[in-house]
């Protein structure tokens, strides 16, 4: 196996006795944009500090192109990183704060130049070169960050949350431009958020954090079609949990007895289990049908109507089976059933069993 | 707003009377030495007679004047240096520090601002005579010191507190050494609350006089102990004249830290 780009080793970070980070192993392809995905306290936050120097771990290493960065101090490892918070320099020009990176390392008047021109072109802000940082939307100081944390071509590019203090629509808008500039520059990009659809738009590949550990790595498509564990599947999209019990278990496939005495089979299993043990139904609300009756074929169940939300280009239909999980469907725009159903009606739910996941209950 | 000036009716000038009355209750004591340092009368004689510079001629002729104004200057600038650089060490170890008992050490630095005067100067006089410094520059800096630094603790730790740390961090990833962010963008960041720091320090230690009074010797005196100890000989212009420039400084020094508070507004 060749080295891995940036390998991030066994990494274990406690304070005190809380543990932030856990076993956190992950090999990183150069000019992946990879993405750590989680709740906030799950220490992916903390990974990426460890990554530009600011905290040490308690155990393991992480290795750019199979060198120890450990023992090199934060402005040494040559990393850029774009922060939460707005940190450009107050006191200094756009044009100067791009160019702080180079003229801490001491570079040639007209390498600065050329380097601030291209970083600035590069984000769409040429031209601004004098203009304050005060004088600058939030927006635009980010995209001054992000040539500051580029000009000086770094290998790894972290970014902790950059765009969670800016509105829906100007999020939206940055990310496409960051999304372009991975594709223009190559460079590989660590991204953390706690936002899925983010981290969807953005990334090659994502690693969901939760309680200090990874718990799944893959593209947004895997992890939506696939998911490892029951914390993946809630999430990564809308799911539904369906409580039941495992009946039989034949080559990956589950046999799931539901609380009313229901059975369905052929449902793909994630994790090991025995017939007994407690299991859930994890069902993704486009994939479900409502009809009045049981269909004939696939799998099925009656329910009772909860609520019914417009949302515009559809509606959510939220049901509760016999013994009490609530289950939400989706109804497109358009579709017959909406305008008739109501809360209170007797309907039922069908999907095909290899599109419902079990996870088996520790 | 509440209380609308321009709605206000008569009230306004009732509340416009009030404040040109405290403004000149404020003023007049210094117009009025400003006036009598000017003043041909030699017994001080209020409004004065005719005009004249004599008596300011005669403070620049006295030696002795020069070397307490000198005096003065030399501790002050003393002062204002230990005070911010002392000042932003103690600040960053305040602010920035994650130690246990930091709120009971803020509140030590402080005391000296709350605690009378007189007693901080029986409580050094009687400590610098056992250990000599009584009478000398240094046991005078240590003085003016323990009451300047807490003005400075308290602008340099406001302007830190305001900086937030990220801003360092950045500079730090961009390539900067610890010590180089901290010079290149945390000191010009909060440069503000140093330069307030600096002139409020000078300002303290060129007004102040219980201290002073107490470690003055014959041969080493600040200004205002020689205003005061003139003033106990003989009532003359002199006095005024030298309280005149006193109060210039102060008053130059205040309308620049002013200035400063301005452009750090804007």
């Amino acid at each position: 196996m060749t080295t891995p780009f940036l390998h991030i080793n066994g990494l274990r970070k406690v304070y005190g006795n809380v543990v932030a980070t856990d076993h956190v192993e992950l090999a990183i392809s150069k000019g992946e944009f990879m993405t750590f995905l989680g709740p906030s306290g799950s220490g992916k936050s903390t990974t990426l500090y460890i990554l530009a120097g600011f905290q040490d771990p308690t155990a393991g290493d992480i290795l750019l192109q199979g060198r120890s960065l450990l023992s090199t101090p934060s402005h040494k490892r040559n990393i850029g990183m774009v922060f939460q918070r707005y940190t450009l320099f107050p006191h200094l020009s756009v044009g100067e704060n791009v160019a702080f990176p180079l003229r801490v390392r001491r570079a040639g008047k007209d390498e600065i130049d050329r380097k601030v021109k291209k970083a600035l072109k590069l984000v769409r802000l040429d031209g601004f070169e004098d203009r304050m940082p005060a004088n600058m939307s939030g927006g635009q100081q980010q995209r001054v960050a992000l040539a500051r944390a580029l000009v000086y071509d770094p290998p790894v590019l972290l970014m902790d949350e950059p765009l969670s203090a800016l509105d829906k629509k100007l999020r939206e808008e940055i990310q496409f431009e960051i999304r372009r500039i991975h594709q223009e520059t190559g460079v590989t990009i660590l991204y953390v958020t706690h936002d899925q659809e983010e981290a969807l738009r953005l990334s090659d590949r994502i690693a969901i954090f939760n309680k200090g550990k990874i718990e799944q790595v893959g593209t947004g498509p895997e992890l939506y079609a696939n998911p490892a564990t029951h914390f993946v599947a809630d999430f990564i999209g809308d799911s539904a949990f369906l409580g039941g019990e495992l009946a039989a278990i034949a080559d990956d496939r589950a046999t799931l007895r539901f609380a009313d005495g229901e059975v369905l089979a052929g449902v793909p299993l994630h994790g090991t289990g025995t017939a007994g043990d407690k299991a859930e139904l994890m069902l993704r609300p486009e994939r479900i049908e409502l009809a009045a009756g049981p269909g004939r074929e696939g799998a099925t169940l009656p329910v009772v109507v909860e609520d019914v939300t417009f949302l515009g280009n559809n509606s959510t239909v939220t049901a509760r089976t016999g013994w009490g999980d609530a289950l939400t469907v989706r109804l497109n725009f358009g579709h017959p059933m909406i305008g008739s159903v109501a809360r209170g009606d007797r309907l039922h739910v069908q999907w095909q069993p290899k599109d419902a996941h079990v996870f088996v209950k520790p | 707003m509440l209380l609308d000036f321009r709605k206000l009716g008569a009230w306004k000038w009732a509340l416009s009377a009030i404040c040109g009355l405290m403004t000149l209750f404020l003023l007049l004591p210094i117009l009025f030495i400003v006036a009598l340092s000017f003043g041909s009368s030699r017994w001080l004689i209020f409004p004065p007679p005719g005009w004249t510079l004599r008596w300011y001629e005669e403070l620049f002729a006295d030696p002795r004047w020069i070397d307490a104004a000198l005096t003065s200057a030399k501790i002050a600038v003393i002062v204002m240096v230990l005070s911010v650089v002392l000042g932003l060490l103690v600040s960053l170890a305040l602010v920035r520090g994650r130690f246990r008992g930091r709120a009971v050490l803020r509140a030590f630095f402080l005391t000296p601002m709350v605690l009378p005067v007189i007693i901080v100067a029986v409580a050094l006089y009687a400590a610098f005579l056992r250990l000599g410094l009584s009478g000398t520059l240094v046991g005078f800096v240590i003085a003016h010191l323990v009451v300047a630094l807490p003005f400075s603790i308290i602008t340099i730790s406001g302007a830190l507190e305001t900086f937030d740390p990220a801003i360092e961090d950045a500079a730090i990833l961009c390539g900067a050494s610890p010590w180089e962010a901290r010079l290149r963008v945390t000191m010009p960041c909060i440069s503000h609350g140093l330069f307030s720091a600096a002139i409020f320090s000078f300002l303290i230690s060129w007004d102040e006089v219980v201290l002073a009074i107490f470690m003055a010797s014959p041969s080493l005196q600040t200004l205002p102990v020689k205003v005061w100890t003139t003033l106990r000989q003989d009532l003359t212009p002199v006095i005024a004249a030298a309280s005149t420039l006193l109060i210039a400084l102060t008053v130059l020094l205040m309308v620049i830290a002013a200035l400063i508070r301005k452009g750090k507004a804007r």
